[in-house]
């Protein structure tokens, strides 16, 4: 399938989980995309699949104690200042997992994304603001390019007998990892632009025609976005 | 008629108060090969960027003179006006792949430029087919090793049929086989196309038999301009080591301790079950230095790692006595810490002292309070030589320690490693005069897999 619309596709079900009301339909809008996250081949997909499911499993237990919702009382705790008293409550938590199911959805809609699409040809199919285009693709490409970089400091410093251990271990590596990512990102300006990008009067590679999956998944997006604002 | 001039051109970038290059002047005859020679940080690759029209217009700085291309003056007419007639093969190819596709890559230069529709696939694969890399371009970019990214990153330049071609370090990830590949084809186009090619080189012996004329750079200042026949012999009398082997570093009489490291019939394959080292064998001895040579994609760097203990082999036995200590090829990896001596402390238990004397026999004495990232290329290689240095291990193990080192540098460093009696040092490398220099034993891992011993 072209890109554009499979990117429209995936856009149409994160709108559906943000549309939706109820609980079980937006769990089962995050299983659809974590199946369609979890054929994408392995090393690829567990940093995205670690960032989705962690942030959202991470929202899911903190939501309870900020929120002050009532309901049954499972658990009661200390009394904090300016927080008040921490407790869990039936409202909360059913709360809590709506949420997360939401964020869920969400980010693995984006996974799918980042995992699945020719972002070249996501660039190539855009009409319009082909440089926001592309500077999306290359974003996207930040993550497992960090993910290279990460395994290759860390190579660096098991190659003079230094295990980084523990998470403030790995931490530590963050900022080397930021400066090396903007070290990288002058390097691409200046190769882009030797290659004359930014200049007036540029064409581009002529696109495949449209077959019969591209009209049906642009149709499954706007039918995503319907349901989920009405039904869902 | 020269196609590209410089006259009287200066310039120095904007966090610099040194030039990077002084006063030079020199013009680029049509079809014609020019080398530029120098020690790193001497303004090669500024020399380059100055006829790509990237300085000023990209690095700021203070610009003086006058550089023109094709009748263009690169102060008034920037990069992207100036792509198409320039094209440029940087160092680093990783650094420059803007998609993930090999196609959609080598199409992008032509794109800018304004290519009709209808061409662009058809020129891009025309490209692809003169480097011997037309079946890479449905792959990934990602999928490639070095040697094959930067063929593909050759082929968008050559896509553009540039009147000037600027070639930056353009084989230091080659092996010396498809080096000399890449230099007989940008030799070709110069001949058959008349484009006008320059590049700079840290490995000149095979340049100077392909070029018609050499520039010598020395901090900045264009020391040598001249047919190859004179610079041969200017180089002779005064920059030696661009024209020595290797030569001799004057140690003799090397004689082997106990085995530091044994690998008997080990095999490894990556994810993609492509088997990569197979059944191969290998032994160490303290004082005893090993290079270990082959082609892009033998599977080098991979027996290295599985000596270092970085990598464990799927089948095959690893014997490893003492401490080993693994440099990769990629200095940019040794910049975890604010300052110079800090990071080569990483892996001595934060000991300044003998970080200080580490960075101290690497030439980088008066450096402890730089921070790594200040560094030039050069510099870098060396605190990162210094930081696997600084262990003193018994197996020392170097993955391409002279990429972009100059010859006189990688002399130093052949005299380095050879004064050390007690380790056993294995070095990956595509430098066939710099393995001849430093090791006492070269190992060839052929294509199918086969050990030579020379």
């Amino acid at each position: 399938m072209r890109p554009a619309p499979a990117a429209a596709l995936l856009f149409g079900l994160a709108a559906a989980a943000l549309l939706a009301r109820h609980t079980v339909s937006v769990a089962a809008l995050a299983v659809v995309l974590l199946a369609v996250c979890l054929r994408a081949p392995v090393p690829r997909r567990w940093p995205y699949l670690i960032g989705a499911v962690g942030s959202a499993a991470a929202l899911f237990v903190l939501t309870p104690f900020v929120e002050r919702l009532p309901g049954t009382v499972f658990w009661s705790g200390p009394t904090i200042p300016v927080v008040g008293t921490l407790d869990v409550t039936s409202t909360e938590l059913s709360g809590a997992l709506f949420n997360a199911c939401r964020l869920a959805a969400v980010s693995l809609a984006f996974s799918a994304y980042a995992l699945w699409l020719d972002h070249d040809r996501l660039v190539q199919a855009a009409g319009f603001a082909r440089r926001s285009v592309l500077a999306v693709a290359l974003a996207t490409r930040l993550v497992p390019a960090l993910e290279r970089d990460a395994a290759g400091l860390v190579e660096a410093l098991r190659g003079r007998g230094v295990e980084p251990e523990g998470l403030r271990g790995r931490a530590r590596l963050l900022s080397p990892l930021l400066a090396g990512s903007l070290e990288r990102s002058l390097n691409l300006a200046e190769a882009m632009e030797a290659r004359g990008f930014g200049r007036a009067g540029a064409t581009r590679l002529p696109q495949p025609q449209w077959g019969l999956r591209e009209p049906v998944a642009l149709a499954g997006a706007t039918l995503a976005v319907v349901v989920g604002a009405l039904w869902l | 008629m020269a196609l590209a001039r410089a006259e009287n051109l200066s310039f120095a970038y904007p966090a610099s108060t040194a030039p990077a290059i002084r006063d030079v002047s020199a013009g680029l005859a049509p079809g014609q090969v020019t080398l530029v020679l120098g020690r790193s940080g001497s303004g090669k690759s500024t020399l380059l960027r100055a006829f790509a029209g990237l300085v000023p217009h990209f690095h700021g700085g203070r610009f003086s003179g006058r550089v023109e291309v094709a009748g263009l003056d690169t102060r008034r007419h920037g990069p992207a006006r100036l792509a198409g007639t320039v094209a440029t093969l940087f160092q680093d190819p990783e650094g420059q792949v803007v998609f993930t596709r090999v196609l959609n890559e080598v199409a992008f230069g032509l794109e800018n430029v304004g290519t009709p529709p209808q061409e662009i696939e058809a020129r891009a694969l025309e490209a692809l087919e003169s480097v011997g890399a037309e079946h890479l371009s449905g792959r990934l970019v990602t999928e490639l090793s070095g040697g094959e990214l930067q063929r593909v990153c050759l082929a968008a330049t050559l896509a553009l049929e540039p009147r000037l071609l600027l070639l930056d370090e353009p084989t230091s990830q080659l092996d010396p086989e498809a080096a000399e590949a890449l230099l007989e084809l940008a030799v070709r186009l110069a001949r058959d196309r008349g484009t006008t090619v320059l590049l700079s080189e840290q490995r000149p012996a095979l340049p100077l038999t392909l070029c018609d004329r050499v520039l010598f750079l020395e901090d900045g200042h264009l020391e040598f301009d001249g047919p190859v026949d004179q610079a041969r012999a200017w180089l002779e009398e005064h920059q030696s080591s661009f024209v020595s082997a290797g030569g001799d570093v004057g140690v003799h009489l090397r004689h082997f301790g106990e085995v530091a490291c044994r690998l008997d019939r080990v095999s490894y394959a990556y994810q993609d079950h492509l088997l990569v080292v197979d059944g191969a064998s290998l032994e160490l001895r303290r004082g005893e230095i090993v290079a270990l040579v082959g082609r892009n994609g033998s599977g080098k760097t991979t027996l290295a790692k599985i000596a270092a203990g970085l990598l464990e082999p799927l089948s095959g036995r690893v014997e490893r006595r003492g401490r080993a200590t693994y440099l990769s090829q990629d200095p940019g990896r040794y910049v975890l810490r604010e300052r110079a001596d800090e990071e080569v402390a990483v892996g001595v238990g934060g000991d300044l002292a003998a970080a200080s004397r580490t960075l101290a026999a690497v030439g980088l004495a008066g450096y402890e309070s730089r921070h790594p990232r200040d560094l030039s290329s050069g510099e870098r290689e060396r605190l990162a030589l210094a930081a696997v240095l600084a262990p003193d291990p018994d197996l020392l193990v170097l993955d391409e320690p002279t990429r972009g080192v100059d010859p006189e540098r990688k002399h130093e460093l052949a005299a380095l490693l050879k004064a050390n009696t007690e380790r056993a040092t294995l070095v990956v490398t595509h430098d066939r005069a710099f393995a001849r220099a430093v090791a006492d034993r070269i190992v060839s891992l052929a294509p199918d897999r086969e050990f030579v011993h020379a």
